[in-house]
């Protein structure tokens, strides 16, 4: 019963889009506003709570020394896990990951890694281990783009933990060897006019949705379309410049234009 | 334990410094958010709302179900997501601590579904996540005869001590979580795992008596916060 | 919002007592042993009768009430309808004014559809079924649903209707207020932006003192500066 959008309300919002505004008065390429706290889980190696608008994702990074993939045994690990807990939403329920955790949760773990945020050669240890690095995103509030403050989320968290090589024996702390800033930016379709940053509601109403995740130069380390709809190849190019442009613009705000956190 | 002092300078019959935060979340019908010394605890209610699936629903009253959470990233080890034997365990005591003061009655074929989650943890989760949880009922409008508070007790060194920290739940010789509504004096929950005489017992029992008496002024507090603090904004 | 406003009520939580007097409880209160305690979290009003007003729940109907609901399915004779409670009501189809067959119902109302329901009746184990207020059936094909918690109805239609009555005489809209919290308003949409707004003032500041002249002022500055948006 909660997936039911009413008819006047759809209407309402395609309308305003027709006339390129939105139900909450902000800008086609606005996003609401973004903030994000780090260092609050004293016990993860590294964490940061992001809330862009009422959403509200917490991600905590956990690092420990593990064994290598045996493929790959010079490489450190990354594992990212999404968890939809029920208190977020009354739509999500009690269980494994669904498709929707699952598709989040191996996106921002392709952005991690597609980007080369870290440079996994870097993780190794004396002993033939490496570090293991569990990204888990524990979403507390959905009220639309759960996927940008994830990604975000995980940045963050990334650039705030530390190596807990003192614990294990390995010598002094140290930060993770952070190479890069992918950032998502998402984009959904409606009636052919493109919003970034969907609400809730524009993203139940929207047939498609696009995330572009972009990196420092803005090189593309990411994609992934989601929905029923149909996108032309003008409205994707379209989209992967203002998400490019975007993304920027979000990282010189949070990061100073740097990755120090 | 050294001059009366525990390990993190508190007198045996003082409780960790603990924070409530009324209606941390959008979507809930109520919530709460805690900090009881190192524990981070975001509670939730969604409720009174249908029940899928259906069959588990009662004919004239609502069902209470709990789950409580662990993050993976709120303990020292990294955890696997998901339900384990003692989360499972204490989903199903929290629950009955905190049902017998819930009208149930007032919502048939209903379901009052709460959450907590552990952020981090730091020994007493199980406490908080009820304070946390009684909180956010009384914040989603759900009739109940009064709030219940939780605290543990223990014992370290020989001395009966209230709201152990993690150090003193590992090499501790008892631990006692205790919940009650203040007002009547009634126990809900009670579980004891350790080594104590029944002499022990009876000034744990008091200790924590004193304990949840703290714990209640403080979300009564909060609550009322919550609202002074919707008239100041 | 300014300090000056204040509660006229006392804020009281589930197990406060709140009298001595058995007799006088009432509504959102329980009596134990002779004394009357707060059942939730919500105001106290202790004058002839102590009762308690809630700031929060989920609304259940009683028969009588007019309500904004939502057909969230369609089954053979029954448009199953969200109303913004713990429990799906139903409209039956013969309720519907003329006699139709099962396969015109989605036409009439399909699922997503919003109209104006009169509750006819409310069964001990919550079974809700509904009609359509008067006569006709209204469904809601334009405009807006504004959802306030439905413990703030009270406050949006104001002592003797005086709340709405403002509404209505200052805002350009049509504004249809359900007992479930929902409201609907209708018009252009500037002036549904302004009716939003107003409304969801109302529901914060519902339970302070001097509401309605608050909200005639805002109206009026409002007024002047509305046709510059957008």
């Amino acid at each position: 019963m909660n997936d039911v959008i009413a008819e006047i309300k759809r209407d309402y919002i395609y309308e305003l889009a027709k006339r390129s505004e939105r139900a909450d008065g902000r800008a086609l390429d606005e996003y609401r506003p973004i903030q994000v706290e780090v260092g609050l889980i004293g016990k993860a190696e590294g964490s940061a709570r992001v809330k862009i608008g009422n959403t509200q994702v917490l991600v905590g990074v956990k690092v420990q020394p593990g064994e290598p993939f045996p493929d790959a045994p010079d490489t450190g690990v990354i594992i990212t896990n999404v968890e939809l807990v029920p208190l977020a939403s009354p739509s999500f329920e009690p269980g494994p990951p669904d498709e929707n955790a699952i598709e989040l949760a191996r996106v921002v773990d392709r952005g991690v890694r597609e980007s080369g945020a870290i440079d996994l050669s870097q993780l190794t240890l004396p002993d033939g281990k490496v570090w293991l690095i569990f990204i888990d995103v524990h979403v507390l509030d959905h009220d639309g783009n759960l996927m940008d403050a994830a990604a975000l989320g995980a940045l963050a968290a990334l650039v705030n933990a530390k190596k807990p090589c003192e614990r294990y024996g390995y010598g002094p702390d140290a930060p993770l060897p952070i190479k890069e800033s992918p950032v998502a930016v998402t984009a959904v379709d409606l009636d052919g006019e493109i919003m970034l940053d969907p609400s809730l509601d524009e993203e139940t109403i929207a047939s498609s949705k696009l995330t572009v995740i972009s990196g420092l130069q803005g090189a593309l380390a990411g994609m992934q379309k989601s929905g029923t709809g149909t996108l032309s190849v003008e409205e994707i190019a379209r989209i992967v410049k203002l998400a490019s442009s975007k993304a920027m613009q979000i990282r010189d705000d949070l990061f100073g234009g740097s990755t120090d956190g | 334990m050294k001059n009366g002092k525990r390990i993190d300078n508190r007198l045996p019959n003082e409780l960790r410094p603990i924070k409530f935060e009324v209606g941390a979340l959008e979507r809930a019908d109520g919530s709460c958010y805690v900090e009881h010394g190192g524990n981070k605890i975001m509670a939730a209610v969604y409720g009174p709302r249908a029940v899928h699936p259906r069959h588990l629903q009662q004919a004239n009253r609502a069902i209470i179900r709990y789950r409580y959470n662990m993050a993976s990233f709120s303990v020292e080890e990294r955890r696997r997501p998901g339900p384990d034997r003692r989360s499972i365990e204490i989903s199903k005591v929290s629950r009955e601590a905190i049902d017998p003061v819930i009208i149930k009655e007032f919502y048939p074929r209903s379901t009052i579904d709460i959450f907590v989650e552990i952020l981090q943890a730091d020994a007493g989760t199980r406490s908080a996540g009820i304070n946390a949880a009684s909180v956010a009922l009384a914040d989603a409008g759900v009739p109940m005869r009064g709030l219940i508070s939780s605290c543990a007790v223990g014992k370290v060194d020989d001395t009966v001590v209230l709201d152990l920290v993690k150090e003193e739940d590992n090499y501790g010789q008892a631990d006692m979580p205790v919940a009650m509504d203040v007002r009547t004096g009634e126990v809900t929950l009670l579980q004891m795992d350790g080594h104590l005489t029944l002499d022990e017992f009876e000034q744990a029992l008091e200790l924590g008596k004193i304990g949840c008496a703290s714990i209640a002024k403080m979300q009564r507090e909060a609550l009322i916060q919550k609202y002074r603090g919707e008239e100041d904004e | 919002m300014k300090k000056q406003e204040k509660v006229d009520k006392t804020i009281v939580v589930p197990g406060d007592l709140l009298s001595e007097d058995a007799a006088k409880a009432a509504e959102g209160t329980y009596v134990e042993n002779g004394k009357v305690y707060s059942l939730i979290y919500g105001l106290a009003d202790e004058r002839e009768k102590v009762r308690v007003i809630p700031l929060s729940g989920k609304y259940l109907p009683a028969t009588g009430d007019v309500v904004v609901g939502m057909v969230s399915d369609i089954s053979f004779s029954n448009w199953k309808v969200d109303i913004n409670s713990p429990y799906e009501a139903l409209m039956h189809i013969s309720e519907y004014p003329r006699r139709i067959e099962s396969s015109e119902m989605a036409k009439i109302m399909g699922v997503g559809d919003l109209a104006i329901f009169k509750v006819v009746d409310v069964d001990p184990s919550m079974k809700i079924e509904l009609a359509p207020r008067e006569g006709q059936l209204r469904v809601l094909r334009s405009g807006r649903v504004v959802e306030v918690s439905y413990t703030k109805v009270p406050r949006v239609i104001g002592r003797a209707g005086s709340m709405i009555s403002l509404l209505k005489s200052k805002l350009d809209v049509n504004i249809f207020v359900g007992k479930n919290g929902r409201i609907w308003i209708n018009g252009k949409v500037e002036d549904e932006d302004l009716a939003v707004k107003v409304i969801k003032r109302i529901e914060q500041e519902a339970h302070t003192s001097g509401l309605t002249d608050r909200i005639t002022k805002l109206l009026e500055e409002e007024k002047h500066g509305v046709h510059e948006k957008r």
